[in-house]
């Protein structure tokens, strides 16, 4: 048995964010929100391990009341719980006032063996919220993870893919682990699982009130990063240059092309 | 592996569209359990329109449209005939309208949002595989390993009848039956929508485009203002378009969007939604059905959609035959059961006598006419060359006469064949 939390964000849909050139902002005016993709991942390794294993997956997430929605899609796969953390008060906060909350509710679900979140988040690809969580909770952490191989007896075998090599690692249980993105293939919903989660399993929401955590230290005043400046790439309009012709002289002329942009070196 | 005790429903409905999700509604606001099911993301993230909703019907079934997402009343409309750069318009202004433009999506979130508080249950994303036959009478849906039961299914999945084509209640759809619609969303600003049209604050414009648009080819192309975007696409009769279509269907819509022009109401937008869809052409594609043992089918499924070349209604239509579906759910328990034959008496035979149904197959003459590619081709090059006789002078100020003259022979039609395609056009519309 193995009793597995895994970390959602809900974020807007980058892919249809359009980006204002006048003024530098997104627009996310109309945008509508979805779960963090790469989470998708974390869940189908969760259910994957509870399937061989049996136990429970609770799914875990702080944002404001729309996401249930996104929580009814993970129960929709076959997650066993979800729970939403909003309250105004969690409203603007940074990674560590986040990381700060998750952990706190974490702890309020009792003993678990891992937690698991995403690589990233599309939004904003900081992936500092598994480490953080890890350092409150005092867990060891490995991320980039592609597959748990063994699990049992307090500890488990999980392996994870860098560039170049692919490591091995036994750790102690409880721990963190954040899956290598595109590392699963997240199941579709059930219809069965997902009127569940309308009908029966509906989303907890605990709000401060349940978790009871001193107020300067969750949302905007918890949260000491300040935002100084932000710059943005500007729009390099395209080239539009056509080769039409012999495969063969279209190499070198895209070879010669690149060349003189000194996109390469020689 | 699930043991789970399959769920019981009074009322199945899949697909939420216009259609669906108003039956959902009414069903849940007479206190049946309802299971409201939806392949795409939310409501609505699957479904094409052009752009438009006539208002009497959706005022009769919903109340008051105040809440309603509706973006502009169409005030203005407008047939052009276009023949490459030269094109003839012909213009309907008035200050009373009878009709919205919105987009489908949100209309139909609207409707859908109004089911889910009256307690229907809403679940997207989930496709059903089928219905489900037993004794030969549908008692539920499937989806993926899972089953549900109830009491009466009703079908509104759209043109696209893949549940009624499984179970051989229908037919696949033949090429001269149905169209293919193409559409960008363009972007503006809600000032710069308002002001290039020449409209007033929440006004909107319906233009139909037919000629060098398609090719010459039957069907048209459609304009309609929204608050701060324009929707422009075309539809196709798709039997003409796989004999005739020599560009790919996106290049005639990139094609019209650059339009010499068009182009100055919108060529500087963002192009922010481009979406293909089949709709409906021809009265024949309604089943000779549209019940049977515990399923109703209405919509778009239902071939309920009426073209006139003119004007598209099929959104109203759905929502009207969601209505009549759930009245006839209320009908049918009072009468003794889900039977073919009571729900044809509570469904399909009101149906069959509503103006609705007796307009749509009214016009069954005005499709053929509609699929004549002289019509497209030969009448539009006359029109245009005729006004530009009249209109382009040099030193010689023709007689209209003279002008239609040359029409006739530019666009190589005679006078007879002409008058008889306004008589056939007359009678059909
Ligand atoms: C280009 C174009 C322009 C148009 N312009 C207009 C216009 O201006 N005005 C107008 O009134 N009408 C217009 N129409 C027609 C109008 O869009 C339709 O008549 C109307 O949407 C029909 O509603 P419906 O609910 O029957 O079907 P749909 O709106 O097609 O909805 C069907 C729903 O069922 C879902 N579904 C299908 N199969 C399944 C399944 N197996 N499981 C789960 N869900 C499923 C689909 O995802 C979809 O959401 C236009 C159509 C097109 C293509």
């Amino acid at each position: 048995m193995v009793r597995v939390v895994v970390g959602i964000k809900w974020v807007p849909n980058t892919q249809a964010v359009r980006f204002d050139p006048k003024t530098g902002t997104l627009i996310r005016e109309g945008v509508p929100s979805i779960v963090n993709p790469h989470d998708l991942d974390a869940v189908e390794l969760a259910l994957k391990l509870r399937d061989r294993y049996g136990g429970e997956v609770i799914a875990i997430s702080m944002a404001p009341p729309s996401a249930i929605k996104g929580l009814e899609h993970v129960l929709g796969m076959g997650v066993d719980r979800a729970i939403l953390i909003s309250d105004r008060v969690f409203a603007g906060a940074d990674t560590l006032a986040t990381s700060y909350v998750l952990a706190n509710a974490i702890r309020r679900l009792g003993s678990f063996d891992l937690i698991i979140f995403g690589q990233e988040t599309i939004d904003s690809s900081t992936a500092h919220i598994p480490a953080q969580v890890a350092s409150w909770l005092d867990l060891p952490y490995v991320y980039y993870v592609e597959d748990v191989e063994e699990l049992g007896g307090g500890r488990a075998v999980v392996r994870r893919r860098l560039e170049d090599r692919i490591e091995w690692y036994e750790i102690e249980l409880p721990a963190v682990i954040a899956t290598a993105m595109h590392s699963q293939q997240p199941r579709p919903v059930r219809l069965s699982y997902k009127l569940r989660a309308k009908t029966e399993r509906r989303v907890e929401v605990w709000d401060n009130k349940v978790l009871g955590l001193d107020e300067r230290c969750v949302g905007l005043r918890g949260s000491p990063t300040v935002v100084t400046k932000v710059t943005w790439m500007p729009e390099v309009p395209r080239k539009r240059q056509v080769f039409r012709g012999d495969p063969r002289e279209a190499v070198k002329w895209l070879i010669e092309k690149l060349r003189e942009e000194g996109v390469l070196p020689y | 592996m699930e043991m789970n005790q399959p769920s019981r429903f009074d009322a199945i409905v899949v697909g939420a569209g216009p259609a669906g999700a108003t039956a959902a509604l009414k069903l849940a606001e007479k206190g049946y359990k309802v299971l409201l099911l939806e392949r795409g993301r939310g409501a609505g993230s699957k479904q094409v329109f052009g752009g438009r909703v006539y208002a009497e019907l959706l005022r009769r079934v919903f109340g008051d449209l105040k809440d309603a997402p509706i973006h502009r009343w169409v005030k203005r409309e407008a047939l052009m005939l276009a023949d490459g750069d030269r094109l003839v318009a012909v213009a309907y202004w008035t200050a009373n309208s009878t009709s919205f433009t919105t987009y489908l999506g949100q209309l139909t979130s609207w409707i859908v949002e109004r089911a889910v508080n009256a307690g229907a249950v809403f679940v997207d994303e989930v496709r059903v595989d089928r219905l489900l036959v037993r004794d030969g009478r549908v008692v539920g849906i499937e989806a993926g390993p899972d089953r549900v039961e109830a009491d009466v299914v009703i079908d509104a999945e759209g043109v696209n009848r893949l549940l009624l084509e499984r179970l051989g209640l229908v037919a696949k759809p033949k090429p001269a039956h149905v169209a293919l619609g193409v559409k960008e969303v363009i972007r503006l600003s809600e000032k710069a929508v308002t002001e290039r049209f020449g409209l007033e604050d929440g006004e909107g414009l319906a233009w139909v485009i037919v000629g060098s648009v398609t090719d010459y080819l039957p069907g048209g192309a459609f304009v309609y203002t929204n608050k701060d975007s324009v929707s422009v696409g075309l539809v196709l009769h798709l039997d003409a378009a796989v004999r005739g279509l020599r560009a790919h269907v996106h290049e005639l819509v990139e094609r019209l969007r650059l339009h010499p022009l068009l182009r100055r109401y919108w060529g500087d937008g963002d192009v922010v939604e481009y979406s293909a869809h089949l709709t409906i052409e021809s009265p024949e594609f309604i089943p000779k059905s549209l019940v049977h043992d515990g399923l109703i089918v209405v919509g778009d499924a239902a071939g309920l959609l009426l073209s006139t070349g003119l004007t598209v209604r099929g959104v109203d239509y759905a929502v009207f035959s969601g209505f009549l579906a759930a009245e006839a759910v209320d009908c049918a328990r009072k009468e003794g059961g889900f039977t073919r034959d009571v729900l044809s008496a509570c469904y399909e035979q009101p149906l069959r006598r509503s103006a609705v149904y007796r307009d749509i197959v009214r016009r069954k003459r005005a499709s053929k006419l509609m699929k004549d590619e002289r019509l497209f081709r030969d009448a539009v090059r006359f029109a245009v060359k005729a006004a530009s006789t009249i209109y382009e002078l040099g030193e010689e100020t023709p007689k209209l006469a003279e002008a239609l003259e040359e029409a006739e022979r530019a666009a190589r039609l005679s006078k007879l064949s002409l008058a008889l395609m306004l008589i056939r056009l007359v009678r059909g519309l």
